[in-house]
């Protein structure tokens, strides 16, 4: 039984089939199936695992990749990542991704030929901050440093540590390691995302309901919904600054348009656009294809299994005692 | 709208549901049960409650319960509620922001939202964004435990019915302790009454725990605002100093 | 062709394994200083998130038998490939080489979970005399 799995991985060879993705707009033969509404059905599992950096790499002006130097850099990725690490250094203190399926290369993946996840600006970066954009993040640097050793206290910890925003959630929405997955359900009216880090329910409602007012924040903001021909839009305001911590420095008042288009019958493609003008000086856009997975999406009861938050924060007070007792 | 011949099972004049495009009872909608069932499920008197500063706001109010009498509690189980009950504060994991688990979920004071698709039919609570995924095909049994348990569902007439097991043992039943082991195994019967109202009800067995099955009832209301929506509830930044609080680091503020 | 080499090789600084924000953590919570190998049976594997956990009992060199805590990986996409709880047998012989936990107790993270046959437990990945390549 165990075997079967051994037998199963396919690093370097990604067995899964990959769906060669340059452009949104090239698969335009593609009839995209429907609801009885009417509207494009997106229902099903997803997942956005990527290799592609949100900005241009140093070096590449270029927009594109060729196809053979993708698939070379993602073979090279999947053997180094499996190697095993070198005993004493801090990669090696960590499970190994693979044994439990969740390296990189053993998720369903699109094959991105961009060479950044950013479309806009053309040179794939982000644009520049404006004063008070770099006002803001020197001032959460400073309040971060000021709070102390990230094990010092819990609150310390990067939210996802702290079971309490993964960048899969975000929005906007975007891989992190593994479980990259997504499970869409459409229902008149409403489109749930279902985002399996955290488990964390986006419910968008796309029948026109008004924004909440603008005293209302959350976490993850408040999402409205409609349909732009074959196209969700979805649009979120109303976040909080503690989400703002997390998300390349953006303000409480970023105005995030996700749109979902699916372009074959295992892509999504996801373009979304960040308008800040508190924090940049022009909006920015970036697009990732996701590729069709299986389900289920398991219960993520992050919180309730947060031993490690425990663990490591009694572990450092361990050594606070130790190194107290060595000092005397 | 056609007039459909009741099934046989149902009594005569039974509410219709409007229908969903693959022609079941449309439940989709914002809901929220109006009861003082998540205190005790259990009748119970007005007590005070644990935090004296928060006086009359903490306090319990009376209920008359959902269940269908006393628990059947094994003696040692019995036991068990009882020490629950004593030490609720240090142990009732709604206190912690954790899952609340099935039922607890559908009879807090939380609105929750029922999305429904012929595949699968979402319960989402605002409390804690707690997520149940009801499996109307490809149904398997619980790959694993889980808080909000595993579930199955299919139609009876106007009723869903969901079948959820594999739970683990960790989440009660209400702020009173009453409790279950990872042998739990819940049939709830969903059925709306007219627009605007649910009936709910649910089957609990737990050989480890109870001597024989038993039963809760209560109605559920639909949330009438314009605006209704599931407001987010993140709460585990709210509990961060009192589950580690302790382990912080002497010096710092 | 020399142009795309040099790219290739350019690139190979961004496209590093699983971001360092997940590694930092846990070598905050497990100790760098006390590397282990630990022998036992499992009793239970906790499939749990964010990491699951496995229950093993030890026998120490003189008989006696201590129980550890030993941290794994999600058991979300396992469980999409079809393990179940039912599929990791209580008492079966497993090692693992990992790290003890800063706080002194008997928890440690498995780097890598190895079967007595020396293939890896779950997936195999490129260890060596890790099952056949029937794929």
């Amino acid at each position: 039984m165990l075997r079967r799995f051994v037998a199963a991985t396919a690093l370097g060879g990604f067995a899964i089939a990959l769906v060669l993705v340059i452009d949104a707009a090239a698969q335009t033969n593609y009839k995209v199936p429907r609801l009885p509404d009417g509207h494009p059905d997106f229902q099903g599992f997803w997942n956005n695992t990527t290799y592609t950096p949100l900005e241009r790499p140093k070096g590449i002006d270029r927009q594109f990749f060729t196809k053979e130097e993708v698939v070379e850099q993602m073979k090279r990725a999947a053997s180094e990542e499996a190697e095993q690490t070198t005993p004493g250094t801090v990669a090696d203190v960590h499970y190994d991704f693979t044994q439990f399926g969740l390296d990189r290369s053993q998720a369903p993946l699109a094959i991105n030929l961009r060479t950044s996840l950013i479309v806009d600006p053309a040179d794939g970066h982000l644009p520049p901050m404006t004063e008070e954009g770099k006002r803001l993040n020197a001032a959460r640097a400073d309040a971060r440093k000021r709070a102390g050793a990230i094990t010092d206290a819990a609150q310390n910890q990067p939210l996802s540590v702290r079971c309490i925003l993964m960048d899969r959630d975000g929005p906007p929405m975007l891989a992190g390691a593994y479980n990259n997955n997504y499970q869409i359900v459409q229902a008149p009216d409403t489109v749930m995302i279902l985002v399996e880090m955290l488990h964390s329910p986006r419910i968008i409602p796309t029948n026109g309901r008004p924004a909440l007012p603008a005293s209302i924040r959350q976490i993850e903001g408040s999402s409205r919904g409609h349909w732009d021909g074959d196209t969700l839009v979805i649009e979120t305001t109303n976040f909080t600054d503690m989400f703002m911590f997390a998300f390349q420095g953006a303000s409480a008042d970023m105005k995030l348009t996700e749109r979902f288009t699916r372009t074959s019958d295992d892509t999504l493609t996801y373009r979304f656009t960040v308008d800040d003008p508190k924090v940049w000086t022009r909006p920015w856009t970036a697009e990732v294809p996701w590729k069709k997975a299986i389900g289920p999406i398991f219960e993520h009861a992050c919180h309730e299994g947060n031993y490690s938050l425990t663990n490591l924060l009694r572990g450092a007070r361990e050594d606070e005692k130790r190194a107290k007792g060595a000092s005397k | 709208m056609a007039c459909a011949v009741p099934a046989p099972a149902q009594t005569r004049g039974a509410y219709r549901a409007p229908r969903t495009a693959d022609g079941k009872p449309n439940l989709n909608g914002i809901y929220q049960a109006i009861t003082e069932a998540y205190w005790d499920i259990e009748p119970h008197n007005a007590a005070p409650g644990q935090i004296r500063e928060l006086g009359a706001s903490n306090a319990v109010p009376g209920g008359l319960g959902i269940t269908d009498g006393p628990l059947p509690y094994k003696p040692e189980a019995l036991a068990k509620k009882k020490e629950n009950f004593a030490n609720r504060l240090k142990l009732d994991p709604e206190i912690k922001c954790y899952l609340p688990g099935t039922p607890r979920g559908m009879y807090m004071p939380f609105p929750f939202q029922i999305i429904q698709t012929p595949a699968y039919i979402m319960i989402v609570s605002s409390y804690a964004r707690a997520v149940r995924t009801i499996y109307m095909t490809n149904q398997t049994e619980a790959p694993a435990d889980s808080w909000m348990g595993w579930s199955n569902g299919h139609w009876e007439g106007e009723t869903l019915v969901i079948d959820t097991t594999g739970f683990n043992d960790q989440s009660w039943f209400d702020r009173a302790g009453n409790f279950h082991s990872d042998q739990l195994h819940v049939v709830e019967r969903i059925t709306a009454t007219d627009a605007d109202h649910l009936s709910y009800e649910a089957t609990i067995e737990d050989p480890q725990t109870f001597m024989r099955p038993w039963k809760i009832s209560l109605p559920i209301y639909r949330r009438l605002e314009k605006n209704a929506q599931l407001l987010e509830f993140n709460c585990v930044p709210f509990v961060e100093d009192l589950i580690y609080g302790a382990l912080r680091k002497p010096s710092s503020n | 062709m020399r142009t795309t080499f040099i790219a290739i090789v350019a690139l190979g600084a961004w496209l590093v394994a699983a971001p360092l924000v997940a590694h930092h953590a846990f070598s905050s919570e497990f100790d760098i200083n006390k590397p282990l190998k630990l022998t036992g049976t499992l009793t239970k594997w906790e499939m749990i998130n964010p990491h699951s956990w496995f229950h093993m009992d030890v026998k120490q060199s003189d008989g006696t038998v201590v129980p550890w805590l030993v941290e794994g990986g999600s058991p979300n996409q396992l469980i999409r490939l079809g393990v179940t709880k039912n599929t990791l047998k209580a008492g079966t012989e497993f090692t693992i080489e990992g790290y003890q936990a800063r706080d002194g107790t008997n928890k440690a993270v498995g780097r890598n979970f190895i079967l007595s046959d020396g293939s890896r437990y779950l997936f195999g990945g490129s260890a060596p005399g890790a099952g056949g390549a029937d794929k």
